[in-house]
């Protein structure tokens, strides 16, 4: 069944149940014309439908049993288990390093290019569907193209004796799960993963690749660093969905509820901010040492935390509300924006973050200092401005003066708070600034248009009487250029920005 | 997997050690307890209602087909035979009603692995309506909490649900 034919019986069907029942096969048979098997279709569905009785009328009722008594799901290919020295094509096994719904992750030796790879067998039921198994080419090729740090780096994709493999990186660490499984972390160590996570994402996203199952099982943490592995194959998984109905249902519905953002949840379109979302609750759980949407009878373990601790904690939690919004267009848009967030932060755990790198956000701190300093002058000027403007109300006089005086007035004192505003929060609240700054950009480009116009405007109206038009001009050329040359680039020199100098 | 798939275990096996045995609980209730329970103590965390019980009602259909499986696994190395839809010769008490087998004397039930693979089926060509039916038959969610969750009008909602309906009775009678 392909889905325009499906939306064809559709419409008929639809269509025939809007009708009385006694009229329904003549208005069929005129509406499928010569197409015999629509008309078939469609009737068979209506007897169908007229027959239904209770079928499925009521919700599911279970057994308490049956529910309480599920257990972990997911039988692995028996096929594709292999134990140290077994040689499958020109890998040689050294041991298996882990289990997933999928297949299992072996430890081998590439014996081409005498390097340890991390060996993953797919489900061999792939290597028979043409349509699944070009997707997987494809997104591994694109996977592959990922380079960072933080990415498990894609090698290649092999099929030998029937296996699909994937090879990649090995690395050795354990999983986020584990550590968090572990005890609560280290408020640093879950910046500097945060950190690395993000630009990971990054990355990828600029690489075009959603992982689409970001979760704890899916993050490596190897000493000094933080890696996400099964970018390009994340498809394929999901716990709880049997391998046949993962592979089938691959397109609609995939991905670890738990960590599934509504959009994909709901099997619509899936993007960057869906990453985004599942990396907010990552971070939440990171921080809290539980899922945030989790209950558990048992208090959760505190940690005691120190002040710039406890701040820096609660400004990450902040980021991962912005990640958490139901609405896509609600989160924080993009990885890079995120690394950013993530970058500003650095400040607050001064001293005490040794994991973090310290070069890069080093270099932002001082930029976001020139871009701080853009937005006080700025906002400070604007409030200057006003001693000329009343000294013009008074030549021009008038209505016309009165009205020239409140206009630049009021696009004055909205551009100078705002201003103020993203200063104080660049200062106080930097998880926010990114948010602050997207809220009020629109309103403060409004005002400085506004206010550049009634300066002009102004030196127009001031012109016969005096010299001060000049000064309105300058003035207004100034503002004009502090905030469509100026402010950009110490945006942009801060990590605020995305735009490239074109 | 964590929180409301646990969450609905630890409710069913409450119930275990209090309902007489052979009671069923019906999906709507279970899953309207375990947002309950859940929401009581992370108020804030569940604005969105419609989200929760989406997550539930996949949860709900991920147990139990994996369960059905289990069941059916048992049965085989136990050296019975696999049970199907077809498979008369099965003594109705050989598999609890609704699972591996639709009991012929309740008409409520239904095999709940045969279910999936036709939902499956069904997502390939309308992912839409096999949404509608994980909505409303595993999670027990309303008409109107559906239209929600999956953002359509409720008479759209209706409307999709009949059709599945009709096609899925069709797909398990192996028409």
């Amino acid at each position: 069944m392909t889905p325009q034919r499906w939306s064809q019986i559709k419409g008929v069907f639809n269509g025939a149940l809007e009708r009385p029942a006694g009229e329904r096969s003549a208005w069929l048979r005129s509406e499928c014309g010569s197409d015999a098997a629509l008309l078939a279709a469609a009737e068979q569905l209506l007897h169908s439908h007229d027959t239904l009785g209770g079928f499925l009328e009521r919700p599911l009722e279970v057994d308490p049993e049956d529910l309480a008594l599920a257990s972990a799901p997911d039988a692995v290919d028996e096929s594709a288990i292999w134990h140290t020295g077994d040689r499958v094509g020109e890998f040689e096994i050294i041991r298996q390093i882990g289990r997933g719904g999928m297949g299992v992750v072996y430890l081998a030796t590439d014996r081409r290019l005498h390097r340890n790879v991390a060996l993953k067998s797919l489900p061999s039921a792939l290597a028979n569907n043409t349509d699944l198994r070009e997707r997987l080419k494809r997104e591994a090729r694109a996977a592959a193209t990922i380079t960072d740090s933080a990415v498990a780096t894609v090698y290649s994709l092999e099929e030998v004796e029937g296996h699909l493999l994937l090879a990649s990186e090995f690395i050795d660490g354990s999983t986020l799960r584990a550590v968090m499984d572990n005890g609560p972390m280290e408020v640093a160590t879950v910046h500097a993963a945060a950190l690395q996570i993000a630009q990971g994402l990054r990355a990828a996203h600029e690489a075009g690749v959603v992982h689409r199952d970001l979760k704890p099982e899916n993050i490596l943490l190897p000493p000094g660093g933080a890696k996400i592995v099964d970018f390009g194959i994340a498809w394929l998984d999901g716990p709880g969905l049997s391998r046949h109905t993962k592979l089938t249902r691959a397109g609609a519905m995939i991905g670890t509820p738990a960590y599934m953002a509504p959009e994909q949840l709901m099997g619509q379109q899936v993007d960057a901010r869906t990453d985004i979302y599942a990396f907010g609750v990552l971070l939440a759980e990171m921080l809290s040492g539980r899922h945030p949407l989790s209950v558990s009878d048992a208090a959760p373990v505190e940690r005691e935390r120190s002040p710039e601790h406890e701040v820096l904690a609660g400004l990450l939690q902040r980021v991962a509300d912005h990640c958490r919004q139901t609405a896509p267009a609600q989160r924080v848009q993009s990885a890079r924006e995120l690394v950013a967030m993530l970058e500003g932060l650095a400040g607050a755990a001064d001293g005490s973050a040794p994991a973090v790198p310290r070069s890069a956000t080093t270099a932002r701190r001082r930029s976001r200092f020139w871009w701080e300093f853009h937005q006080a002058a700025a906002a400070v000027s604007y409030g200057a401005m006003l001693v000329p403007a009343w000294l013009a109300r008074g030549e021009i006089g008038s209505i016309e003066g009165r009205g020239f005086f409140i206009a630049t007035t009021c696009a004055a004192v909205v551009a100078a708070m705002l201003r103020l505003h993203l200063w104080f929060t660049s200062r106080e609240h930097p998880a926010d600034l990114v948010w602050a700054r997207r809220r009020s950009a629109p309103w403060i480009r409004l005002a400085d248009v506004l206010l550049v116009v009634s300066l002009v405007i102004g030196a127009g109206l001031v012109a016969a009487q005096s010299a001060l038009d000049i000064v309105l001009l300058v003035l207004a050329v100034g503002a004009a250029v502090a905030f469509i040359v100026i402010e950009p680039s110490t945006a942009r020199a801060a990590g605020l920005d995305d735009r490239r100098p074109s | 997997m964590p929180l409301v798939y646990d969450e609905l275990r630890r409710i069913a096996a409450r119930y275990m050690g209090r309902e007489r045995p052979g009671q069923t609980l019906d999906a709507t209730g279970l899953v309207n307890e375990a947002f309950v329970r859940l929401a009581a103590e992370r108020t804030r965390e569940f604005e969105n209602r419609t989200h929760f019980l989406a997550i539930a009602a996949l949860s709900m259909r991920q147990i139990l087909v994996q369960r059905a499986r289990a069941k059916r696994a048992v049965k085989r190395d136990a050296g019975g035979h696999q049970v199907t839809l077809n498979d008369v010769s099965a003594p109705p008490s050989a598999v609890r009603a609704g699972f591996g087998r639709a009991d012929p004397d309740r008409p409520g039930d239904v095999d709940v692995l045969g279910l999936d693979a036709a939902l499956t089926r069904l997502a390939a060509f309308d992912p839409e309506q096999a949404q509608i039916v994980e909505l409303r038959y595993f999670g027990g969610l309303t008409v109107e909490e559906t239209a929600e969750a999956v953002g359509v009008s409720p008479a759209t909602v209706k409307r999709q649900w009949a059709m599945a309906r009709a096609w899925l009775k069709q797909a398990l009678e192996g028409a």
